[in-house]
């Protein structure tokens, strides 16, 4: 039938219409969504103004104190991570920050999660960067953990 | 019926299409970590920030490597920071702020940043980081 006349219906050419609304929907996904999701992490600073955490007895509260003479950390830690000798004092003991989620847990842990609450004592010359590592390994120890930074010395 | 062209292309071609397409989503791809408002800012690595949400629903105040402060595009002394974000809440309901900081930063820069903020009324701030896998962008 057809074949006699050459095969001038076979189409030779590859269908590209499925690749085309692949495209055109990763295209849309782009544009809408890369430029404005952000990461980070939840902190306070307890203000006078009756803030509830502020009110934690003090004894309740569980302070992580960093000071750049036990943790090296001036200048951005390079690559990931902290420094391997980097000390931070938490509840008034010294520990290496690579126990830190394993302490935070253990001091933090057992309590309600609304009590769950880790005051920060970072000295001023303290990269930021070294700041947001050592939040990141508190945090990775206990759910629902509430960062306090205090606010002055 | 035999007579019909059979040669005759009904079909649209779409060629061209596909090619501006996807020069598109490839200047989209490039572009898009660029696209941010504000000054441009080398945010801390870190292993596990969680999601901060969108951009456009919040107040973003960023702080570049010398310590300026910015309310998206806008430059702001500390003191005037709580004017500016009180302007840029507009008429949203539950407003929320998070602090674009530059990871050469000093930590007291950024706590008189944040301490600007809870004077201006805010309860809590997001700090910004990102993935430390995403290093190599």
């Amino acid at each position: 039938m057809q074949v006699s006349q050459g095969g001038s219906n076979l189409q030779s050419e590859i269908n590209i219409t499925p690749l085309v609304d692949v495209v055109l929907v990763l295209l849309i996904i782009f544009m809408v969504v890369v430029p404005i999701l952000m990461d980070g992490y939840d902190v306070d600073i307890p203000r006078a103004s009756g803030d509830a955490v502020a009110a934690q007895a003090a004894e309740a509260q569980v302070v992580l104190s960093i000071v750049p003479g036990a943790c090296n950390i001036l200048a951005p830690p390079p690559g990931e991570g902290l420094p391997a000798d980097c000390r931070v004092t938490l509840a008034d003991e010294k520990i290496p920050a690579t126990e830190l989620p394993t302490r935070v847990a253990e001091i933090l842990g057992g309590r309600a999660s609304e009590n769950r609450v880790l005051f920060l004592d970072v000295d001023d010359r303290v990269n930021y960067e070294g700041v947001l590592r050592i939040v990141d390994l508190a945090k990775s120890g206990v759910e629902n953990l509430k960062i306090e930074f205090v606010p002055a010395h | 019926m035999r007579a019909e062209p059979a040669k005759m292309q009904a079909a649209i071609n779409i060629t061209p299409l596909v090619d501006v397409v996807l020069v598109l989503l490839i200047i989209f791809m490039v572009m898009a970590p660029e696209m941010r408002k504000g000054p441009d800012v080398n945010v801390p690595n870190t292993a596990k920030p969680v999601h901060q949400g969108d951009e456009r629903t919040q107040i973003v105040v960023s702080i570049d490597e010398s310590g300026g402060l910015w309310i998206d595009d806008k430059p702001f002394t500390v003191d005037h920071l709580s004017e500016g974000l009180r302007a840029a809440v507009g008429n949203e309901k539950d407003p929320k702020v998070v602090i674009r900081g530059d990871a050469r930063l000093n930590f007291n820069q950024v706590r008189l940043a944040m301490v600007a903020i809870e004077d201006a009324g805010f309860q809590g701030v997001g700090l910004v980081a990102k993935r430390a896998r995403a290093q190599g962008e």
